[in-house]
């Protein structure tokens, strides 16, 4: 009893700053805490991406029609033509390995060729687990080499393959980078517009924010979709000042990214200026401008302090909202166009798959979900934590 | 009031205006005019023939004079032919809307219907396991994406148990049928697409309903009315509920533009006729004049829709008159 009191004395003296205290709130959301992990999570796999290429030593655009629609955990043999140059490659790189090999083989009348140099060749017709054992009766030391070669005849699919032979497991991967990338990009970018556009209607007051407040309300009325489809579907080569972004090698997800901007702005812009519109009258702001701040240092120094720990939470909220519309647009085919993966232009034929693979409309989608819920709960803790009403000190 | 209504219905206009002129001019950047059609169709076409034709249709104009000619069209009641259909634009929207208007009012209908008393539940049982369990639920529900619940319920339903059509409107050839017949032949097309529809919304509302909620509890009136000895029912509908009512209205009213948003996509999965995938359709397929006025009309609906909510505020709330 004693020990407790003097410990909560303790606790009581010493003092907390406003981040702190938001961060031990935020850590008592489990569903917010889970978030962040399950984000984390999906960002390293994300950024990493092309080391797991590597490791599973799988192409994410490489085509195989023969492999198509492979179920789940299956292996696919390599054509003939991918087998043929890798074989080509180790000669050119071992050339008196493939020689004793080619020898070997021809002397102990393994394999029955006209032409001496198409020996190691031949071996290529054999089924992958008799191709290995008559390697090994060989007894060469060198055929080691030629069966870790045949390692890369055959390649893992974890989630299986799309419709033209592609492995969904490092698509999926790679579709994280793009989704995600795409989310968190449109939000931020979206969260600065709304932030300038917010502070200058808030700020200058009058004319400028009767017109800048009506163009929000008119955009926030709008259907979204049918604009975004609308917009998405202008061949971006023909707008004046936007063409630069053609030049660009993945013009389809810059060309996204600055649409969903557009549309995603407003509810930003109308927080900054509601706060904006409190702050501006207080004491402290009078006293920034009698010491002499000109209007650009009050803005910066004194007003947009005050407004980052909600935009913190609109920008995770919006995150969420862009990763669905991204989604969508990439689903009805006017998003990120194949051949780059995202999680919703796989869903693209979603209609084909239903039938000859239903896991793999189910995946993409599943990742989806998963991202926006973590992101929403993010902004949902955040929301909690910041708000002074809900702090327990 | 009435000068608040008119203030507000010409600003609507000028919205509604405004937009269709970005629209127009969005259009005509769109990859393909129709004579770009007509030359990839027929490898015979001239030079010659092409600028003739250009010149015949007003393709050789910029953009704005075109919308000219549009506009003048429209207003003689001219909306022009669909190239896809190959019938009067205006003989396309009759039934679609209807569609697209039964769509989603049973999608708000039933997200009310689940909402409400699941956000009164949580508002009188704050942090108890069911309200945990429904605010899971509404997250899920927000963070959705829509046409995926879509594919997944048909593969669920139509697919794995053959219980509902996979996509479609109604069957095909059953016209003559009682209305009884009819209305369950439609209905049996409706429940899927409404479930996926009205998900996202049932998330929403039932979390603003509860916040509403627990903000009008909070109030001093319901101790006054608890002291009085009010019944339960009495200061949970006629005091708290009522004054919820009013931030119910608002999201009411932002969510026609999401519900339209939503019709879009689940229109588009379950090849339901509707205006929201004969947008999508008349964009993918160039067809010009169907796509303005489908468009039009949906931003228009969604837009007085928000003008009616905001007239409805002074109804449910006495306070606020302008």
């Amino acid at each position: 009893m004693e020990i407790n009191s003097m410990e909560a004395i303790k606790n009581l003296e010493k003092p907390r700053s406003m981040a702190q205290i938001v961060f031990a709130q935020f850590l008592e959301n489990k569903a917010a805490v889970a978030g962040v992990i399950v984000i984390l999570i999906f960002t390293v796999v994300a950024l990493a991406a092309p080391w797991i290429q590597d490791a599973m030593n799988i192409d994410p655009d490489d085509q195989d029609l023969a492999n198509h629609y492979l179920p789940m955990a299956s292996y696919s043999e390599a054509p003939k033509n991918v087998k043929e140059s890798l074989l080509h490659n180790f000669i050119a790189r071992e050339p008196e390995k493939a020689k004793v090999l080619q020898d070997t083989l021809l002397g102990q009348h393994l394999v029955q060729v006209e032409n001496p140099e198409d020996a190691l060749f031949k071996l290529l017709e054999l089924p992958p687990l008799e191709f290995e054992k008559l390697l090994i009766s060989t007894q060469a030391p060198e055929a080691q080499s030629l069966i870790n070669l045949s390692k890369k005849f055959k390649s893992f699919h974890l989630f299986g393959t799309d419709e033209v032979g592609r492995d969904v497991f490092i698509r999926l991967i790679y579709g994280t980078r793009i989704s995600m990338g795409v989310g968190i990009l449109t939000a931020v970018a979206a969260a600065l517009v709304g932030l300038l556009i917010g502070a200058f209607s808030g700020f200058y007051g009058g004319f400028i924010d009767t017109t800048l407040m009506r163009v929000t309300d008119a955009l926030l009325a709008l259907p979204t979709m049918p604009v975004l489809i609308v917009i998405a579907a202008v061949d971006i080569q023909k707008v004046p000042f936007l063409n630069f972004l053609v030049t660009a090698q993945n013009q389809s997800i810059w060309k996204l990214v600055f649409i969903l901007c557009l549309f995603s702005w407003m509810q930003v812009a109308r927080l900054v200026r509601g706060s904006v519109l409190s702050i501006r009258e207080r004491e402290f702001i009078l006293a920034a401008r009698t010491l002499g701040a000109n209007d650009f240092t009050i803005v910066v120094k004194h007003l947009f302090p005050n407004v980052i720990a909600p935009m913190l939470v609109s920008i995770s909220l919006g995150v969420g909202e862009s990763i669905l519309y991204e989604a969508a647009l990439s689903f009805l085919g006017l998003g990120i166009q194949p051949p780059t993966p995202s999680w919703g232009n796989m869903l693209n034929k979603a209609q084909e798959l239903i039938f000859e693979a239903t896991h793999l409309a189910i995946l993409p989608g599943l990742l989806i979900l998963l991202t926006t819920i973590s992101f929403n709960f993010i902004g949902d803790g955040l929301q909690d934590a910041i708000d002074p009403k809900t702090i327990k000190r | 009031m009435g000068s608040y209504i008119l203030r507000r219905l010409l600003q609507t206009l000028l919205v509604i205006v405004l937009l269709s002129y970005v629209f127009y001019y969005l259009m005509a950047m769109m990859p393909g005019d129709p004579v770009d059609l007509m030359i990839s169709s027929n490898p015979k076409i001239t030079p010659e023939d092409v600028i003739r034709l250009k010149s015949l249709y007003g393709l050789d104009q910029p953009a704005y004079v075109r919308y000219g000619h549009w506009v003048q069209d429209l207003i003689k009641g001219d909306f022009g032919y669909s190239r896809t259909y190959r019938v009067p634009v205006m003989e396309l929207m009759g039934a679609r809307l209807m569609n697209t208007f039964i769509l989603s009012l049973a999608s708000l209908l039933l997200a009310l219907l689940i909402s409400i008393p699941a956000g009164i539940y949580c508002s009188l049982h704050p942090n108890s396991k069911l309200d945990y369990t429904i605010n899971f639920f509404s997250f899920t529900g927000i963070s959705l994406p829509s046409f995926w619940l879509g594919i997944v319920l048909i593969i669920l339903f139509s697919v794995k148990f053959p219980i509902f059509p996979a996509g479609g409107t109604q069957t095909v050839g059953l016209d003559d049928g009682t209305i009884w017949d009819i209305f369950a032949d439609r209905t049996k097309y409706l429940i899927l697409p409404v479930l996926s529809l009205s998900i996202q919304q049932i998330g929403r509302f039932s979390r603003f309903v509860r916040s509403a909620m627990l903000e009008s509890l909070r109030n001093d009136y319901i101790r006054t009315a608890k002291a009085k000895g009010l019944s339960h029912n009495v200061i949970v509908w006629k005091h708290a509920f009522r004054n919820s009512l009013i931030p119910l209205v608002t999201i009411l009213a932002l969510s026609f533009s999401g519900l339209f948003s939503g019709a879009l996509l689940t229109e588009t999965v379950f090849a339901y006729q509707g205006v929201g995938k004969l947008v999508y359709d008349s964009i993918i397929g160039n067809d010009f004049n169907v796509a303005m006025v489908a468009l039009l009309i949906s931003v228009s609906m969604v837009l007085v829709m928000n003008l009616a909510a905001d007239i409805l505020y002074s109804v449910v709330d006495p306070r606020i008159s302008y």
